[in-house]
């Protein structure tokens, strides 16, 4: 995760906040990372932990109001994407960053053959004529494996399965080349057996076209199997981040060994599934200290956990966590300063 | 990726909601039969400018002739028997389906163009310009309707607008248009507001669309079926309004409508003169029912919340 030249986006502090008639609501705060290129970057968490939100912000798409970047910077080669105009932004938009949706069924339009929203896309990026955005569409569309393409351009969205959708939608998507797809939860709203077809589907179009992909997610088998880098997030922060291999190997993290656990395993049968005690906190009133405490644990009853929230740190090269009992976290003089002053 | 690949000949066809709801309405025999009725409105209507053009001499374009005594009753000759002038009630009914179908059309059209844009972009942008949007219409809704017509009818009689004079039907048409598209902004601003919020709506914004694209290339084509509803059940509402201008004497002063006739008839009727007054009304009373029942079907036909399939 080092190499500055293999970096593709890099996200620095970025903070979301949504006014809401109850007070404010920190949907992403503080959040960094760094998409490197070609490679697949997951992003996983519970529902409402501000997964969702961060794409959002990266695509400069948050309902404002209520929502509104408040901080950060979003860096895509050599530019800030939190600084572009909205003109500017729409060129990026599609061209340069596309976005796979969580619903199919209903993230193409209805009134619309899908010959016809593909072509559309390709026509507000590149400069071609109908005939030619049209025959593009009917390579895309076979290209992402919808035989009989030709005649399929024609159909409406209604006339399609769900997995035939997502792959309109990957095929919109990937119709202008962008150098990174977001992909939210792409498989969510599929069918068990076609779920596995649509990500080999984007793996292969990310090796042909070289693309990143940042998938987001709350499968953890999915991302051991394709996630080159994950991010954990939980209430609205990074709690840990690492590749993908370390992570799974080792988690840091109480909340990453609690997800860890609490996926079922085959030889499992008879024993209860493992949870983690507890509800993810409601964004208007995050505990104070480290959010995860009150569900910790370790340090449910510490009395920094419950005071001081850590903030992300490098423990090891490319692993970053925040954890006042991850090892290596600590400097000695936050050490001495907990002995003195939280240690009873 | 092999599963679906499979060539499927059979599959049905590409069909749009439109052609959809289409297929559905084809299946109401009763709102056939009504559009059917419509169509004959509307080509007496076409068929009237055109002999006017050319200049034939048929029927309803020879309205003016003189084809008997005065106050005729209906006979075999002239079926509505004839007016004050000795011409032909009959004749000017036919006449009187051109000057009401132009009016309606083109206040349908001036209302259209007016209200769906303007709701569109209420609905869309939310805040200060649909505060704006909402207070005009309520504030022009707030007038009692055919006062709020009368007046804009009185203002725009005989004025020149574009170097244009609004003579007899321009003005009445203008009048109703321009004070009737609350109706159609505030169903669009609903029905937009509903939309914005849909996934591809987002799913457009992803990939690059500008709000002018995705208003009225993806937002529009969604909820126009809203403006096709509205426009054949108001229909009747304009025809009715054209009536009761020209009931007022503000309408078309110089040739037969509707309106005209029955104002004429209001004092003959106490002479026992009913026929002029039988004619309009039953012209009016077809074309109303005819539009209201095919309005109806067509909403059930193209609404696809209301999808229900009659035998």
């Amino acid at each position: 995760m080092t190499n500055t030249n293999s970096i593709l986006l890099s996200v620095e502090d970025l903070s979301t906040h949504f006014s809401t008639e109850d007070g404010l609501a920190r949907a992403v705060q503080g959040v960094s990372f760094r998409i490197q290129k070609c490679k697949t970057f997951a992003l996983v968490g519970e529902s409402g932990c501000g997964k969702s939100v961060t794409a959002l912000s990266i695509m400069r798409l948050v309902p404002d109001p209520p929502g509104k970047i408040v901080s950060g910077k979003i860096m895509l080669e050599g530019k800030n994407l939190l600084e572009l105009s909205e003109r500017q932004m729409r060129r990026v938009r599609g061209n340069q960053i596309a976005m796979i949706f969580q619903e199919p069924m209903t993230s193409l339009n209805p009134v619309f053959t899908v010959g016809n929203q593909i072509a559309e896309a390709i026509k507000l990026h590149q400069k071609k004529s109908s005939e030619q955005a049209w025959a593009d569409t009917v390579k895309i569309l076979d290209g992402v494996g919808i035989g009989d393409a030709e005649r399929r351009v024609y159909e409406y969205p209604h006339q399609m399965s769900g997995g035939m959708r997502q792959r309109v939608m990957i095929a919109m998507a990937v119709s202008c080349q962008p150098d990174l797809i977001i992909a939210d939860e792409p498989t969510t709203a599929l069918d068990v057996t076609i779920q596995a077809q649509i990500l080999d589907l984007l793996d292969e179009l990310q090796r042909q076209n070289d693309m990143s992909i940042i998938l987001i997610t709350h499968d953890l088998g999915v991302v051991a199997e394709r996630a080159d880098d994950v991010a954990v997030m939980y209430a609205s922060r990074i709690a840990e981040m690492a590749e993908a291999k370390a992570l799974f190997e080792n988690p840091l993290h109480p909340y990453t060994w609690g997800l860890l656990k609490s996926v079922p395993h085959l030889g499992f049968e008879g024993k209860r599934l493992q949870t983690i005690p507890g509800t993810v906190p409601d964004p208007l009133h995050f505990p104070a200290g480290c959010k995860f405490h009150p569900r910790c644990p370790v340090g449910c009853n510490d009395k920094r956990c419950q005071a001081v929230e850590p903030e992300l740190r490098e423990v090891q090269t490319g692993r970053h966590v925040a954890c006042w009992y991850a090892p290596g976290y600590e400097t000695q003089q936050e050490r001495n300063e907990y002995e003195s002053k939280y240690r009873q | 990726m092999n599963s679906e690949q499979i060539k499927d000949k059979s599959a049905p066809e590409g069909r749009s909601l439109w052609q959809d709801g289409l297929r559905r309405l084809r299946k109401r025999k009763l709102a056939i039969a009504c559009f059917v009725v419509v169509l004959i409105y509307f080509g007496l209507a076409g068929f009237i400018y055109i002999a006017e053009f050319f200049n034939w001499k048929v029927g309803p374009v020879n309205w003016s002739q003189e084809v008997g005594e005065q106050y005729q009753p209906p006979s075999r000759n002239n079926v509505f028997g004839t007016d004050i002038f000795g011409q032909s009630v009959w004749r000017k009914t036919l006449y009187g389906a051109k000057i009401s179908i132009t009016v309606a059309l083109c206040a349908s059209f001036i209302s259209i163009f007016i209200g769906v844009p303007l709701g569109a972009i209420a609905g869309y942008f939310r805040g200060f310009v649909d505060e704006i949007i909402v207070w005009l219409y309520s504030t022009l809704s707030s007038v009692p309707y055919i006062l709020l017509i009368l007046a804009f009818a009185v203002v725009l009689r005989d004025k020149t607008l574009f170097g244009y004079k609004l003579t007899g039907i321009t003005s009445v048409y203008l009048a109703i248009g321009l004070t009737s598209w609350v109706g159609i902004c505030r169903l669009i601003r609903g029905e937009i507001i509903k939309h914005k919020e849909r996934d591809y709506v987002l799913a457009a914004k992803s990939y690059g669309c500008s709000r002018a694209r995705i208003i009225f290339r993806h937002l529009i084509p969604n909820v126009f079926h809203i403006v096709i509803i509205d426009f054949s059940l108001r229909f009747v509402d304009f025809i009715h309004a054209e009536v009761i201008l020209s009931f007022l004497g503000l309408g078309e002063a110089t040739r037969p409508s509707w309106g005209a006739m029955i104002n004429d008839a209001r004092i003959e009727l106490s002479r026992g003169v009913w026929w002029q007054m039988m004619a309009a009304t039953l012209a009016i009373f077809f074309i109303s029912l005819a539009l209201n029942i095919f309005g109806d079907a067509l909403r059930d036909c193209l609404d696809p919340k209301l999808k229900t399939e009659q035998r």
